[in-house]
Formats: structure tokens, sequence, C-alpha cells
């Protein structure tokens, strides 16, 4: 959930930062790193994601306690 | 702080979909259209992630008879949804579905599946299919670019918490800049709210956590709470909402997954379909939303979606929509843990969604008090309502505003100060409960006291608890920045609602859907044309019955 920077990768365009509802990247400053100041407010509604430019330069890690509950298929 | 003030004939409150369509309409009818939101319009709210479903009626499709339609869909859970709110209200809305889709389409957001209107989800086998299918993934930026191209101005990172008004009449609002030391004032002949839901009044599936929710952290019923602090009549809001959807990752979506929803020893548990069934889902949860907490409680479940038994085909279908349902990072999951929905059914629960209150409206969108207008959850949840009554309220809106002036300030001046007294005096405070704090008592509160059991002595001792958390948060909450002191206010409001649903809820002597009186457990029958009005009079709530509008 809380989004990950690649360093290499990202262009420091600052999309994610000017879109991000929750403004988990708040105190970021132009033309520099986006900070993920408050990791534990992104809904991970994947805004960040769609409007970067950079493929791969921001992606959202899932949390540990919301990984999905499934019913495993039967071992043959 | 720093104070910038703006005009507006109409003020548009949260640039979600009910917002921003508000806005285009007035703006287009030659108003001056301000629309003032929280985050940013291109991807804030519930819309934000996209959306797969648009309730809509074509008679070439359904046929002629609208009522017909209206029936089938107050079987589906659109039956809570529309609740209170009067068949005329209804009728208005679904009659105008159409022309909305037309003009969506004509924006550029896809209403069409391989050329044709499609209806699937949310449906009975062999009843009317009351959905749209659309591409909503994009609609907020292109909704965003066409009030922008039709002159509309909107202001990024703005959170209203105010409005202006002698309690008769709106001519303004307040807000905070979440980012530099401004408060923004708005001086409008007409406002519109449509700040969206309430998301977390109550706890989420991970205890503690604030966003493991379906919808966003910044949807706190700011829109209730300041339309209720102007002396707005709200209703229903001890009313609870759930919802249902993935075990701990609470999403919305369920209608856009194919399936059929079943125990352990892989028997349905609802009587609709018995193999997954692309144009129909399995609505059992729409009938009973509380399903899988029943059959937790029972020791029946895990209750799964299975989709074992479906064509490759029709989960390309599935994963084609769920990406426009808001569902990628879902996806990715999946992928990621090698979860293979053909091989592998996903266990899902029912969510807390709060309360289900509402501002009161008429179906020219306006609210009790003059030059004020509500729209989208505000009242109702979807897509479709957003955008008709937004469209419609934005309308409303901009002739009140034609006749309007506003008043030049004494009263602006001092809410000005009393506003920019508590910004400061929060900003200042130290050492106290940040926001998280609050909001963790808060839930637990309402969560124990004001959740899915109540009675009097319950609801007393809630309300008296909350009323001692609401003056020690006054007292001692700290914000170190704009940021916080922003979430600071949310849950200032939310307390607001909280207490609002406490009163209530001791008013509804009785048992109805999600409201469980154990000490009241009959449903009362002359209760069932009424709905329950709350609102501020010489700063005491003051509740009332009366008949749901015609
Ligand atoms: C993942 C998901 C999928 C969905 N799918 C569907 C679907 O397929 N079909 C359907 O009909 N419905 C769907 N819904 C519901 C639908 O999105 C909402 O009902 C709809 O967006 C409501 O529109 P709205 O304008 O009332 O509120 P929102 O779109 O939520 O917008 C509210 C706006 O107000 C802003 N705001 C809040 N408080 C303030 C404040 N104090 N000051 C300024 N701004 C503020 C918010 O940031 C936000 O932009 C879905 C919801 C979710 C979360
Ligand atoms: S996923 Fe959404 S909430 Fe999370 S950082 Fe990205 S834009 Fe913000
Ligand atoms: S949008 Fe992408 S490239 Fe731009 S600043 Fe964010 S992570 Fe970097």
């Amino acid at each position: 959930m809380p989004p990950i920077i690649d360093e290499d990768k990202c262009t420091l365009c600052g999309n994610c930062v000017d879109i991000c509802t929750e403004d988990v990247f708040f105190g970021s400053k132009k033309k520099q790193l986006p900070r993920v100041t408050y990791p534990h407010e992104c809904v991970y509604c994947n805004a960040c994601v769609e409007e970067c430019p950079a493929e791969g330069a921001v992606r959202l890690r899932l949390p540990l306690p919301m990984m999905l509950m499934y019913k495993p298929a039967p071992t043959a | 702080m720093e104070i910038e003030h703006i005009k507006a004939d109409v003020l548009c409150v949260g640039g979600g979909i009910g917002g921003l369509m508000a806005a285009i309409r007035a703006s287009e009818l030659g108003a001056k259209a301000v629309v003032a939101e929280k985050g940013n319009a291109l991807h804030s709210g519930k819309g934000g992630g996209g959306c797969d479903h648009y309730l809509s009626y074509i008679p070439e499709i359904h046929g002629p008879d609208m009522d017909a339609f209206i029936e089938e869909m107050l079987q589906t859970q659109q039956r809570h949804n529309f609740e209170g709110l009067g068949m005329n209200r209804i009728r208005v809305h679904i009659a105008k579905t159409f022309d909305i889709v037309k003009m969506w389409e004509s924006w550029g957001i896809p209403m069409k599946y391989r050329g044709e209107y499609h209806y699937a989800g949310h449906a009975f086998p062999g009843g009317f299919r009351c959905l749209m299918k659309y591409e909503g993934r994009n609609q907020k930026p292109i909704l965003t670019k066409k009030a922008l191209e039709k002159g509309v101005e909107i202001v990024n990172r703005v959170m209203v918490f105010d409005l202006v008004s002698d309690g008769n009449k709106v001519y303004g609002a307040i807000g905070l800049n979440t980012r530099d030391e401004k408060i923004v004032v708005f001086e409008a002949k007409s406002v519109i709210l449509g700040t969206g839901g309430i998301s977390r009044l109550y706890p989420s599936p991970t205890p503690g956590w604030f966003n493991n929710i379906a919808t966003r952290l910044s949807l706190t019923g700011d829109g209730r709470a300041m339309a209720y602090r102007a002396g707005a009549e709200l209703q229903n809001m001890e009313m609870r909402i759930q919802h249902a959807g993935p075990k701990y990752y609470a999403r919305f979506g369920q209608a856009t997954w194919i399936g059929v929803f079943r125990d352990p020893q892989d028997r349905p548990i609802g009587p609709f379909v018995t193999k997954p069934e692309r144009l129909y889902g399995d609505i059992t949860p729409e009938v009973n939303k509380n399903i899988f907490l029943e059959y937790a409680q029972a020791g029946k479940g895990p209750v799964y979606m299975d989709g074992r038994g479906m064509s490759q085909e029709d989960l390309d279908y599935m994963m084609y929509w769920l990406p426009h349902e808001g569902n990628t990072p879902l996806i990715e999951h999946m992928k990621a843990d090698g979860i293979d929905y053909l091989k592998h059914p996903v266990e899902f629960m029912t969510y807390d969604q709060g309360s289900g209150g509402r501002i009161v409206t008429n179906e020219e969108g306006e609210t009790s008090i003059n030059g004020l207008y509500a729209v989208g959850d505000e009242l109702a949840n979807g897509v479709s309502n957003a955008s008709v009554f937004g469209w419609i309220s934005g309308e409303n809106a901009t002739l009140y505003a034609k006749g309007a002036n506003i008043p030049d300030g004494k009263e602006i001046q001092d809410l000005i100060d009393e506003k920019k007294g508590l910004l400061e005096k929060i900003r200042g405070q130290k050492n106290g409960p940040d926001w998280k704090e609050v909001n963790v008592a808060l839930q637990q509160i309402m969560s124990d006291y004001s959740g899915a059991l109540r009675t009097e002595a319950l609801l007393d001792t809630g309300l008296f608890h909350l009323k001692r958390l609401k003056q020690k948060a006054l007292e001692s909450i700290i914000a170190g920045n704009q940021h916080e002191l922003g979430r600071s206010i949310e849950v200032l409001n939310m307390i607001d609602i909280g207490e609002l649903v406490f009163i209530c809820s001791k008013e509804r002597k009785e048992t109805r859907g999600l409201h469980i009186r154990r000490d009241y457990p009959l449903t009362n029958p002359r209760l069932n044309n009424k709905v329950h009005i709350i609102k501020e009079v010489d700063h005491r709530p003051v509740t009332e019955w009366r008949p749901t509008q015609k």
C-alpha cells in the first residue's frame, strides 16, 4: 500500500504529488524525489501509478493485513 | 493564517461526480461556477478510481413502462439506497439517466461495450438488468477537463468546513487550504454540497487502520456536518449501511465479480445462481449484505466468491471490467500471489459503511435552507444519482443565484474570526492526541455503543462518552501542519455526525433493517412511510417524524 518510488526511474515530474487525493506525498518539493510522508493514508487508489509517465517509477505495496483470503485448490 | 477571498454565483463543495456535473451545468447556463475540492478533482472521491455500472433506463431496451423498471430496480440494493427519498424523486432521476449517458458518451466516457449498450450485474436472472456496463476508469479526468473547458474554476486542496448562513439562507462557505497556511472564504449566491460519503466513523476490517476502506480516507461527511450546523435538515441518520467485498481487502465491486457465493462445502448460499453467470453475477448479498457476517457468527463460514467452472472468456470479461471498477491493485495482488480465480475461490466479508443518513432535499436538489443544494452521496449512493442530480442542482442553483445577493458582511467577518480562532488554536496545541488517536476513540465508541446492537442504556452511555471525547478533542487535538489540520477538522466533523447517529438511534424506538434495538425488537408499521428528521434549533438538536415525500 505505501507507494514506493524507484529513484532510478522517477523523472521528478511531480504528477503523483499533484494528483494524490489523500496527499500521501505532502511536503514534497518541486523537481525533487517525491517524499512518502503519510504512507498509512494511502488508499491504494492507483491514481499515482496511472498518472506516472515513467513506467514502474511508482508502485504500490499491498500491506500484509490486506492479503486476499482464498481457498487453496485441492492438491492432486 | 492568511485569508483569501473567492467570489462565485454557484459554489460546488466537492469536485466529485456530483459537484463537477453541477458546476458544468451552472457554468453552461452563464453562472460563475467554482468547485472547491479537498484533494485534486482529477482523481478524487469515490468515482476517482473508476466505476463500471451506470443505473440507467433506455426505453428501447427496457420497454416503455418506466415504473416496471423502477419496481425491478427496487428489489436490488437500490431499495435501501433510495429509501425515504420518495417516488417522485426516483422517477425524475430514472427518466433523466439516458440523457446523461448520451452526454457522457459525447464527452468521451465510453458507455458502450463492443458498440452496444450492455447491461450486466446487480441483477436477478430473468429480470431486467438495470445497470449499464461502462468504462469509467477515466471518468474523473474527463469530467474535470469538461468543467475547465466550460469555464469552471476548480480550487484544489481546499477543505470547506463551514457554511456562511443566517440559518435561513446560505451565502458562502469557509475552507482551509490543506497545503499552505491559508483560510479561503467563498462568497457565493448559492452553494451545492457534494462532499460524498462517510468513510471512517466505524472501524475498518483491520482494527485501527483507517486506510483499509473501500472508498477514500478523505470522505468524512463534511457536507452533512456543515449542513446541520447551518440549520439544514438531515434524515435517517441512525440507519446503518453495510457493504460486501473481498475479505480484509476493503473494495467495492462485488457486482463486477462473476461466480457463485458458496460455503465451505461448496453449497451456494443463495437461491439465484448455481454456476457463474456473466450477465447477473450473484445478487445474494444485495438481498442481505449482512449474510457473510451471519455465516461467520453461526460458524458456517467462510463464504467464497467462487468462479470455478467459468470459461476463460468469462474470466477475461471480468478482468476487463475490474480495473474500470477501481480494482487494478487487487488484480496485481492476485497475480503476485498466484491466485488463479479459475481455481481459487476468494473469501468475502461484510464491511461496516457507517451512517446512511442524508441531507433532506426535494426533486430540485434544494435543501431546507435557501440557496443550499445537495447532490450525490449526500443523498444516495451511485454514479447515476450523482450525475443526474448534479446536473439538476446545477441548473436550479443557477436560477436561484440570478435573484440572490450576498449581504456585506459583519456576519461573514464574525464567522471568519471565529473559525480562524479555532484553526489557529488547534495548530497551536501541543502534546495532545493527533487525529488518528481521536478517530480510533470515536470508532470504538460508535461500534460498541451505536453499532450492530443498540439499547437505550448503550446509547445513553455512548452519547455521554462521545461528548466527553468531543470536549477533549477540541481542547487538545494537535496538528503539525495544514494537512494534519484538515484531518483534525475531519474527525471533529465525524464526531458531530456520530452525535446525531446516537440521538436519532435513541428516538427510533423500533428495529428496522440494520438498526437493531434489543429493547424495541418490533418493526413499527406506523413508521413505515416516515422519515426521521433532525435539525438544529437554538443550538439544540430537534427531531421529528415526517411522511416520506411522495
Ligand atoms: C471503487 C468504487 C467503485 C464504484 N463503482 C460504482 C459503480 O460501478 N456504479 C455506481 O453507480 N456507483 C459506484 N460507486 C459509487 C460512486 O462512485 C459514488 O456514488 C459517486 O462517486 C458519488 O459521487 P459524489 O460526487 O456524490 O461523491 P464523490 O465522487 O465521492 O466526491 C466527493 C468529493 O468531495 C470532496 N470533498 C469531500 N469533503 C470535502 C470538503 N470538506 N471540502 C471540499 N471537498 C470535499 C472529495 O474529495 C470528493 O472529490 C463506486 C464507488 C467506489 C469507491
Ligand atoms: S495509490 Fe492513491 S492514495 Fe495511494 S499514494 Fe497513490 S494516489 Fe495517493
Ligand atoms: S509521477 Fe512518476 S515520474 Fe513523476 S514524480 Fe511521481 S514517481 Fe516520479
